[in-house]
């Protein structure tokens, strides 16, 4: 993100890092922690085991969710990607503690 | 974001590093003290000569305990190891029915002994545990609140260094180029290369320091099985529920069978700690933990022995490779299991480190600098993070240098004595903020490296002249302890000396050749 010229420039340039910002780090939670409950449930081990393999993973996939999000070419393809790990996780989730099981 | 993936690497790895690089270089220097926090303990008590063997200053502490405390809910025993030659006693005080604990002061609840179970008389100090437990508590706030804000910071380093990474395309070739002199393009070598040293390292030490607080950072993959994470822990490291006393007396057995059937059985391990539950009555249980040092991913271990007739009636292994992993990544963090050469190398490497996180913060302005629209007068933001930078990167070390002083200078008998002690560690990092701010920049970088490096100087020189052990002696009677820790003090002192003739020399020319590089744009 280069410096731009004039203070329009530079207002767009700052809005811009503020939207990444929110989506890698509040956005980018979200997904981690949904994925994380997610491995915990579908891991095939113990549940005490999966808990922690999950866990220990986190901060992983939370690294690599923030690095794409910084490197993705537009902020629309970020949400549409977020949005879509959430669904796709959210979805999961609900269901895998709808069926029951582990809990 | 037009730019390539590198560039947007750069930018991100440009200022997660700025963010909380402040608060990294002060978890890094702490961090590294850390691992010499027993020694920075044992040198800051020099009371304390003798070593003691530590099963029968186990027994010694229960008789302690047993005159003082009989009806204390638990004991808490800490024997002397290879590394601390004192026994460390706690205790839970009786709970009243209907009302909740109180909070007790430290030393009302705790006791130091020596291994014939008497409470040793050494200066009232904290010694190396503030520096470990500044490292992830931070001091003056809740500690809730310090971990998240800890957590944080490590997650921008991690942030920071897979994005450093990526944007540095010749790790290999840049470790063998050190340019020195050379204003801006130095700054850049010295941050590549402590990088580079020890990379393996960093990423290990930032991800297992997530993973030493990952419950609390990250608790949904526990949430998600387990109705609360204290439900977790119960089944991953079950303790014996609470049983009330039966009222029936009876005494302890002996500690010493005991403590040899749970060394034997985990191949001659050193044991860590005792725990006494309901001591003096017929409910009394014995719970013997394995030392840390010991093993690598040792977390845990236990045997649980019935206190009147020492039947074993419960051993506990965390299983699973899970939690396995989970265990070898905090030991690799806490680095307790390591030997004299490891430690050496975890403390270089954690030097490197905090050389790394300063470097990068120096290079920040070092960057800037050349791109202001007046150099002479920079901008509030550039003056505010090049304020800190001073503050950081001089101010914290000669706070730690004036806390190993004023251990030797403060009266032993002075009320509050351990917390002044801490409390001059922050008074004099605070003066040292406040200088940066009055002073002209180059002036504070010179005179605030040069009153760290003196002050680290006058270590080993007032500490010989406040206690009978110093490095001398150390070396006609091997004290190694006191011999390296005056050597480390002589060398941090020169190493910012360093730092501070650098300095007072590099950065006019650097200024100059940037203003006539600004003069050459203005005419072009």
């Amino acid at each position: 993100m280069a410096a731009h010229p004039n203070r329009a420039g530079i207002r767009r340039h700052r809005l811009h890092v503020l939207a990444r910002a929110i989506a890698a780090i509040i956005g980018g939670y979200v997904v981690t922690a949904l994925a994380v409950a997610c491995l915990a449930r579908l891991l095939p081990m113990r549940a005490a085991e999966a808990s922690i393999t999950a866990t220990l993973a986190s901060f992983a996939i939370y690294a690599g969710i923030i690095v794409t999000v910084f490197s993705a070419r537009s902020i629309l393809r970020v949400w549409v990607g977020l949005g879509g790990a959430l669904l796709v996780l959210g979805v999961g989730l609900y269901l895998s503690i709808l069926t029951g099981g582990r809990l | 974001m037009k730019e390539s993936f590198r560039q947007s690497m750069a930018w991100l790895h440009t200022w997660t590093g700025l963010m909380f690089g402040w608060l990294l270089f002060a978890m890094f220097v702490t961090g590294t003290a850390a691992y010499f926090q027993q020694e920075i303990s044992r040198w800051m008590r020099p009371e304390l000569v003798a070593t003691a063997d530590p099963v029968s200053a186990t027994q010694a502490a229960l008789g302690y305990l047993q005159t003082r405390q009989p009806d204390a809910e638990s004991w808490f025993i800490t024997p002397p190891s290879a590394r601390n030659p004192v026994t460390e006693v706690f205790w839970q005080p009786k709970k009243v029915e209907g009302q909740p604990p109180t909070r007790r002061k430290r030393g009302e609840t705790s006791a130091t002994l020596d291994g014939h179970g008497h409470p040793v008389t050494v200066r009232e100090t904290r010694g190396g545990y503030v520096l470990y437990r500044f490292h992830f508590d931070l001091h003056y706030m809740p500690v809730l609140w310090a971990r998240y804000l800890v957590g944080v910071a490590a997650m921008f380093m991690l942030v920071a260094i897979v994005s450093g990474i990526i944007t540095h395309k010749k790790i290999f070739a840049d470790f063998f180029m050190l340019r020195f002199g050379k204003g801006q393009r130095s700054w850049l070598d010295a941050h590549n290369v402590t990088a580079v040293f020890a990379l393996p390292f960093y990423l290990m030490i930032t991800y297992t320091g997530l993973v030493t607080l990952a419950t609390q950072y990250m608790p949904w993959g526990v949430m998600a099985n387990y109705a609360s994470t204290d439900t977790f822990f119960e089944e991953v490291f079950p303790g014996r529920a609470d049983v009330p006393r039966s009222g029936v007396a009876a005494p302890l057995v002996p500690i010493s069978p005991l403590m040899a059937m749970a060394s034997r059985s985990w191949g001659g391990a050193a044991i860590g700690f005792v725990q006494v539950a309901n001591p003096g009555d017929s409910t009394a249980t014995i719970t013997i933990t394995r030392a840390a040092e010991t093993a690598i991913g040792a977390r845990g271990e236990s045997m649980v022995f019935a206190g009147p007739s020492g039947t074993l009636l419960d051993r506990h292994a965390p299983e699973g490779g899970a939690l396995a992993t989970q265990s070898v990544m905090v030991a690799l963090h806490t680095g307790r299991y390591a030997g004299w050469g490891l430690r050496w190398l975890y403390f270089l490497s954690g030097i490197g480190g905090t050389i790394m996180v300063g470097s990068g913060l120096v290079l920040w302005t070092v960057k800037r600098r050349a791109k202001l629209p007046d150099p002479a007068h920079p901008h509030i933001g550039f003056r505010l993070v090049e304020r800190l930078n001073i503050a950081a990167i001089a101010g914290l070390p000669a706070g730690v240098a004036a806390y190993f002083l004023v251990n030797r200078l403060l009266p032993i008998a002075m009320g509050n004595r351990a917390e002044w002690e801490i409390n001059s560690l922050f008074l004099i990092w605070a003066g040292v903020l406040f200088w940066a701010c009055a002073r002209p920049q180059r002036r504070a970088w010179v005179e605030s490296l040069s009153f760290a490096a003196t002050l680290f100087a006058a270590v080993p020189i007032v500490n010989a002249l406040a206690v009978s052990r110093n490095m001398l002696t150390g070396l006609m009677t091997g004290d190694w302890l006191f011999v390296a820790f005056d050597m480390a003090m002589v060398t941090l002192s020169f190493a910012l000396g360093w730092a501070a003739r650098k300095a007072a020399r590099v950065t006019p020319k650097a200024v100059r050749g940037t203003r006539r590089k600004n003069k050459e744009l203005t005419a072009a």
